[in-house]
C-alpha cells in the first residue's frame, strides 16, 4: 500500500503544455478520479505516475520516496488501460499470469493465482480462449485481471470503460466499486464521464488545459464547485448559469437575466459588486411554487423524472421533477429559484464568489 | 505488497523511457556495424580508389594519382558515349515505364480491372530473375529463329529478319524494350496503391459537377497521384541506372559500345581491362549521379508525407 | 451517342485495354514457356512447329543433367537465399524494432541513410568486397556471397518491418511494462509473436531479391558456389544454340521464386507497395 504524491509535475511537449504544475495527494487507499475533456492533460497525468512517460520537471513520490527513475514496474503499480491491451496471441490465462510468468514462478503457483483471480472476476469458463474470443466487457474484466493478480501499491486506470455500451459501463463501474472496497489498494482513475467520476471516487481532479481546477470530494465538487468551469463539468443535466446583473432595490436584491428578474433572500445574495454570473441546477428549480410567469418550452420525461425547460427571451432554465410530470409546451407556469442553490461565478475569473465576498 | 527489487530487472534508477533508448541503441548496432563494414568502409574505398592508379587485386599498391582518372574519363569519347547512352536510357525507361505503368493502373483500377488474377499476372514479370528476363529476350530477338522475325516477316511488317542485338542503331532500343516490359509491373503496382488512396468521394463530386472521364482524370485523380509518380519516377530512375544483368547477357556492351552504359564500363574496365582506379571513378561518377538522385527521392518524400499528416 | 451507348463504348474500351495489359504481360512467358517444351528441330523450323504431339520435356531433363551445373545452382542458390533472408531477419528485425519504437538518438537519420543506400550501383561496392573476400578466402564460397548480399537485403528488411512495428499498438508494450518485461522481453514475448505474418513476408521477400540477384555472384563466384542465375548466364552463352534448353533452364531458375511471389502475394503487396508509397 501507498500513498501517491505529485509535486509541481509540468510535461512540454515543445511549446505545448501537457501539464501545468500539477500537485497532488492520493491517501493511501484512496480513489481518487483526474476527471476533464479530452486533452485537459489527465491521461499525460497518470503515465507519469506510471512510470511510462517523463515529466519536464516536477516529482512523483510513492509511500514518500521519490520513484521518478523506476521503471512501472519498480513503482509497483498495475494499469488497466482504455483499450485493454491484452495480448492477442494469449489465452485469457496467460495474459493474467504473463506478469508471473516474467517473476518466474513455478507453474502451479501461476495457475493457482490465475485461478483465484479468474473466479474473482467470473471469468473461470474463458480462461483458454483468447481475447478476440470474448466480448467487450469480458475483455475488460481480463484487463482487470491482469492487473488484480500483482496484488500492487497502486492501481491505474485509463478511461477503461469508454469503449464499452453504456449498460456494460454502469455494471463494471459497480464491479470496480466492490473491487476497490474489497482490496483497498490506492486507486487513480482518468475519465471523462462526469457520472463515473462522482459514483466511483472519494475525490475528484477536475483538469483542464494541463491545470488542476479543484480537488474534492463528490459533494464538494457539486455543490460547492470552485470555478464554473467546474460548475459546469459536473452534474447532469449541466448547470444553468447566466450572464445577467445584480441589482439592489429597496432592500430587495435580484438577479437580473434579460427581462426576467429573479428575487434572492438576503442570505443567499452575494455582498459584493462586479459582473457575477449566476448558477443554478435544475433540482433547486421549482415551477408553480410562485415566481415569474414564464412558458413551457420543452418537456423530456424519463421515467422516474421529467426535465422541463422553460424560456424567457434567448434564455432557457431547467427544471428537474421527480416522476413523470405532464406539461404541455407553450403552458404558462411560475418559475422560482431555491436560494440554497444558488451560485454565483465571478464573470472575468470564473471562479464562485462566497457569500462573504471571498473567492473560492 | 511491497516492491521486491530482486523479482525483475534490478532497479538501476534508470526509468523506463531511459531504458528503452538504451535497449534500441543495443538492438541497432549490429545492423549498423554489418551496414558500416559491407557498404560504408567500401563506399570510402571505392573513393579513395578512384584517385589511384591501380592495376592489382591489391589496391595498396597503387599509386595516388589525384583527379588523373577522373581527367582520363572526361576525355575519353567512350565514356562520353557511355554518359549519353545512360542518359537516354533512363530518360527513355522512366517516360515509358511511367505512363505504361500508369495506363496499366488505371485500367486495373476501374471496376472491370478487379480481377485478382490480373494483379497476379503483374507479379511475374516482377518476380522473374532478371538473367532469366534477359534470356527470354534474347530467345525473342534471335535473329534467325525468334518469335519476333517470325511474326514480322510473316505478316510483312518486316521485309527482312532484323539483327536485333547486333546492330548498333537498335541494340540499344532493344534492349530497353525488355527492361521496360520488366519493369513496368512494379510501377502499376505502385501507382494503383496511390490511385487506391484517393478518396471515392472526389469521384463522386466530379461526377455530379458534370466532368467527363478525361476531365475527371486531370483535375481529380492527377493532382492526387502527384506524390506516386514522382515517387515512381525518381525510383524508376535510380533502378534504371543500376541495370546491368540484360547488358551482360545479351551485348556485353556491344556492339561497338552501342549498349555500353556506365554501370557496364566500370565494370569492364575494373575486370577486363583490370584498371581498378579507372573503374573505380566511372563507378563514383554513377554513384554520385544516384546520389542526386536519391536526395531529390527524399525532398519529395518528406514533404509529401508531412503534408498528409497535416504538418505542413 | 446515348448514354448507355457511350458507357458500353467505354467498356468495350476498357475491356481492349485489359485484354492489351494481359497479352502484353503475358506473352513473352508464354511463348519462353511454350519454346522450353519445344524440341529444337520444331523451333529452328520455318514456321516453328507447334504441333501438340511435339511437345517434350527434353530440354528440362537435358538442362538437370549432371554435367550441366543447373542443380548446383539451384542447391546454392537455395541456401544462399535462405541464410541471407535469415539474417537479414534476425538483425534487421531488431533494428527495425528500435528504429520504430524505441526513440534510439539519431533514429531519423538512420533511417534516411538506410534508405539511401538502395539507391547507388553495386558497382562501387564490389572492388573493395573483392579484395577483402579473396584475403580472407572467402570469394567461390556461399558464406562470402551471404555477407555480401546482406548489404542490400539487410536496408529492405529494416525499412520494411518498420513500417510494420510503427503499427504495433503502444499499449501492448506499455501493458508489458507495467506486467514487469524488460525491452527485449517486451520484443521478444509480445511484439514479435504477433507480427508473424508481416516477419514471413518480408523473409520471402529478402529471399527472393537474393536469388535473383546476379552482378555479385558472377564477380565473387568461379564454380562451385555458382548460383542458379549464374549458371543461366553461362548457359546462354556457352550453349547458345540450343534455345529450348537455354529458355528451359531460365525457366527453372525463375520458376521458385515465382511461386513463392504468387503464394505470398497479399503481404508482398500490402507491405511493400504501400510501404513505398507512404514510407
Amino acid at each position: 500500500m501507498a500513498d501517491v504524491e505529485l509535486r509541481a509535475i509540468t510535461k512540454r511537449y515543445g511549446a505545448v503544455e501537457a501539464c501545468a504544475d500539477v500537485n497532488l495527494h492520493v491517501a493511501d487507499g484512496e480513489f481518487v478520479t483526474l476527471l476533464g475533456p479530452s486533452g485537459c492533460g489527465k491521461t499525460t497525468t497518470l503515465n507519469i505516475i506510471a512510470g511510462l512517460d517523463e515529466p519536464t520537471s516536477g516529482e512523483v513520490l510513492m509511500g514518500g520516496k521519490v520513484v521518478n527513475d523506476l521503471t512501472p514496474y519498480e513503482r509497483d503499480v498495475a494499469m488497466v488501460f482504455q483499450n485493454y491491451a491484452l495480448y492477442p496471441h494469449m489465452s485469457v490465462a496467460d495474459n493474467i499470469g504473463f506478469t508471473l510468468r516474467l517473476r518466474k514462478r513455478p507453474r502451479d503457483e501461476i495457475r493457482r493465482r490465475v485461478q483465484t483471480v479468474a473466479e474473482m472476476l467470473e471469468l473461470a469458463h474463458v480462461l483458454e480462449r483468447l481475447p478476440r474470443e470474448l466480448s467487450g466487457g469480458q475483455q475488460q474484466r481480463v484487463a482487470l485481471g491482469r492487473a488484480v493478480i500483482r496484488e500492487p501499491a497502486v492501481f491505474l486506470f485509463d478511461e477503461p470503460f469508454s469503449n464499452l455500451d453504456a449498460a456494460l459501463r454502469v455494471k463494471m463501474r459497480v464491479e470496480v466499486k466492490e473491487l476497490h472496497q474489497r482490496l483497498g489498494i490506492t486507486s487513480l482513475f482518468v475519465t471523462h464521464d462526469q457520472e463515473e467520476a462522482l459514483s466511483l471516487s472519494d475525490r475528484i481532479a477536475i483538469m483542464r488545459d494541463g491545470h488542476v481546477e479543484q480537488v474534492g470530494t463528490p459533494d464538494d465538487v457539486y455543490a460547492q464547485p470552485r470555478t464554473r468551469y467546474v460548475a459546469r463539468f459536473i452534474g447532469s443535466p449541466q448547470m444553468d448559469i447566466f450572464t445577467g446583473r445584480l441589482e439592489r432595490r429597496d432592500g430587495i436584491t435580484a438577479y437580473v437575466v434579460g427581462s426576467a428578474a429573479f428575487e434572492i433572500p438576503g442570505e443567499a445574495a452575494p455582498t459584493c459588486d462586479g459582473e457575477l454570473d449566476m448558477g443554478v441546477r435544475a433540482e433547486h428549480v421549482r415551477l408553480n411554487a410562485g415566481g415569474i410567469p414564464m412558458p413551457v418550452r420543452v418537456v423530456q420525461p424519463l421515467g422516474s423524472m421529467t426535465y422541463v425547460t422553460i424560456g424567457w427571451d434567448e434564455e432557457l432554465l431547467t427544471s428537474r421533477l421527480l416522476g413523470m410530470a405532464h406539461f404541455s409546451p407553450g403552458e404558462a407556469v411560475t418559475v422560482s429559484l431555491d436560494p440554497a442553490g444558488l451560485l454565483f461565478f465571478d464573470r472575468e475569473s470564473g471562479r464562485r464568489v462566497l457569500p462573504d465576498g471571498a473567492l473560492a | 505488497m511491497t516492491i521486491d527489487p530482486g523479482a525483475v530487472a534490478r532497479p538501476t534508477g534508470r526509468s523506463y523511457l531511459a531504458r528503452r533508448r538504451r535497449t534500441g541503441t543495443l538492438l541497432v548496432l549490429p545492423a549498423l556495424a554489418v551496414l558500416a563494414l559491407i557498404l560504408a568502409l567500401p563506399i570510402a574505398a571505392s573513393l579513395a580508389l578512384s584517385l589511384m592508379d591501380a592495376d592489382t587485386a591489391d589496391f595498396r599498391f597503387g599509386v595516388f594519382v589525384g583527379l588523373d582518372n577522373y581527367r582520363t574519363l572526361f576525355a575519353d569519347p567512350v565514356f562520353a558515349l557511355a554518359l549519353r547512352n545512360s542518359i537516354y536510357w533512363m530518360v527513355v525507361e522512366v517516360a515509358v515505364v511511367v505512363v505504361v505503368a500508369l495506363w496499366f493502373a488505371l485500367l486495373l483500377n476501374h471496376p472491370m480491372g478487379r480481377w485478382s488474377v490480373f494483379r497476379i499476372i503483374l507479379l511475374v514479370p516482377w518476380a522473374l530473375a532478371p538473367v532469366a528476363n534477359a534470356v527470354l529476350w534474347k530467345w525473342i530477338y534471335n535473329s534467325s529463329y525468334g518469335i519476333l522475325n517470325f511474326l514480322g516477316t510473316a505478316t510483312g511488317v518486316l521485309p527482312d529478319p532484323v539483327v536485333w542485338l547486333g546492330d548498333p542503331g537498335l541494340a540499344l532500343n532493344a534492349l530497353l524494350v525488355a527492361e521496360i516490359w520488366k519493369e513496368i509491373p512494379f510501377i502499376t503496382l505502385l501507382l494503383l496503391a496511390g490511385l487506391q488512396n484517393v478518396p471515392r468521394i472526389l469521384y463522386r463530386a466530379s461526377r455530379l459537377d458534370g466532368a467527363g472521364p478525361w476531365q475527371t482524370f486531370r483535375f481529380v485523380t492527377l493532382p492526387q497521384l502527384r506524390t506516386t509518380i514522382l515517387i515512381c519516377i525518381v525510383l524508376q530512375s535510380i533502378w534504371a541506372l543500376k541495370s546491368f544483368d540484360l547488358v551482360y547477357v545479351l551485348t556485353r556492351g556491344g556492339p561497338a559500345n552501342a549498349t555500353t552504359m556506365l554501370n557496364f564500363l566500370a565494370y569492364r574496365v575494373s575486370f577486363q581491362f583490370g584498371n581498378l582506379g579507372l573503374g573505380a571513378a566511372v563507378a563514383d561518377i554513377l554513384f554520385f549521379v544516384m546520389f542526386l538522385l536519391a536526395l531529390a527521392y527524399v525532398r519529395v518524400f518528406r514533404p509529401a508525407r508531412a503534408a498528409e499528416r497535416g504538418v505542413a | 451517342m446515348s448514354r448507355r451507348g457511350r458507357a458500353r463504348t467505354r467498356r468495350i474500351g476498357i475491356g481492349l485495354g485489359l485484354a492489351l495489359f494481359v497479352a502484353w504481360t503475358l506473352a513473352p512467358i508464354v511463348w519462353a514457356l511454350i519454346s522450353s517444351f519445344l524440341p529444337l528441330r520444331a523451333l529452328t523450323s520455318t514456321p516453328p512447329d507447334l504441333a501438340p504431339g511435339n511437345f517434350t520435356l527434353e530440354n528440362y531433363l537435358g538442362v538437370l543433367s549432371a554435367d550441366r551445373d543447373l542443380i548446383g545452382g539451384l542447391r546454392n542458390s537455395a541456401i544462399v537465399a535462405s541464410f541471407t533472408a535469415v539474417l537479414a531477419l534476425l538483425i534487421g528485425s531488431s533494428a527495425a524494432y528500435a528504429l520504430a519504437r524505441l526513440r534510439v538518438p539519431g533514429g531519423g537519420k538512420i533511417l534516411m541513410l538506410i534508405l539511401v543506400t538502395q539507391m547507388f550501383p553495386a558497382m562501387v561496392i564490389i572492388i573493395p568486397l573483392f579484395i577483402v573476400l579473396s584475403r580472407t578466402g572467402l570469394t567461390d564460397s556461399q558464406v562470402g556471397l551471404m555477407i555480401v548480399y546482406l548489404s542490400f537485403v539487410l536496408p529492405i528488411v529494416i525499412w520494411v518491418l518498420k513500417g510494420f512495428f510503427e503499427a504495433v499498438p503502444r499499449e501492448l508494450e506499455r501493458a508489458a511494462a507495467v506486467d514487469g518485461a524488460s525491452t527485449m522481453q517486451v520484443f521478444r514475448l509480445v511484439v514479435l509473436p504477433i507480427s508473424l505474418p508481416p516477419l514471413f513476408a518480408t523473409g520471402v521477400f529478402a529471399f527472393i531479391e537474393a536469388w535473383n540477384e546476379f552482378f555479385f555472384a558472377v564477380i565473387l563466384t568461379q564454380s562451385s558456389a555458382k548460383t542458379a542465375p549464374v549458371v543461366v548466364a553461362e548457359f546462354s552463352g556457352q550453349y547458345v544454340s540450343l534455345y529450348g534448353q537455354m529458355v528451359a533452364a531460365a525457366a527453372i531458375a525463375s520458376i521458385p521464386v515465382i511461386v513463392l511471389a504468387i503464394v505470398f502475394r497479399r503481404y508482398i503487396l500490402e507491405g511493400f507497395v504501400e510501404g513505398a508509397v507512404k514510407g
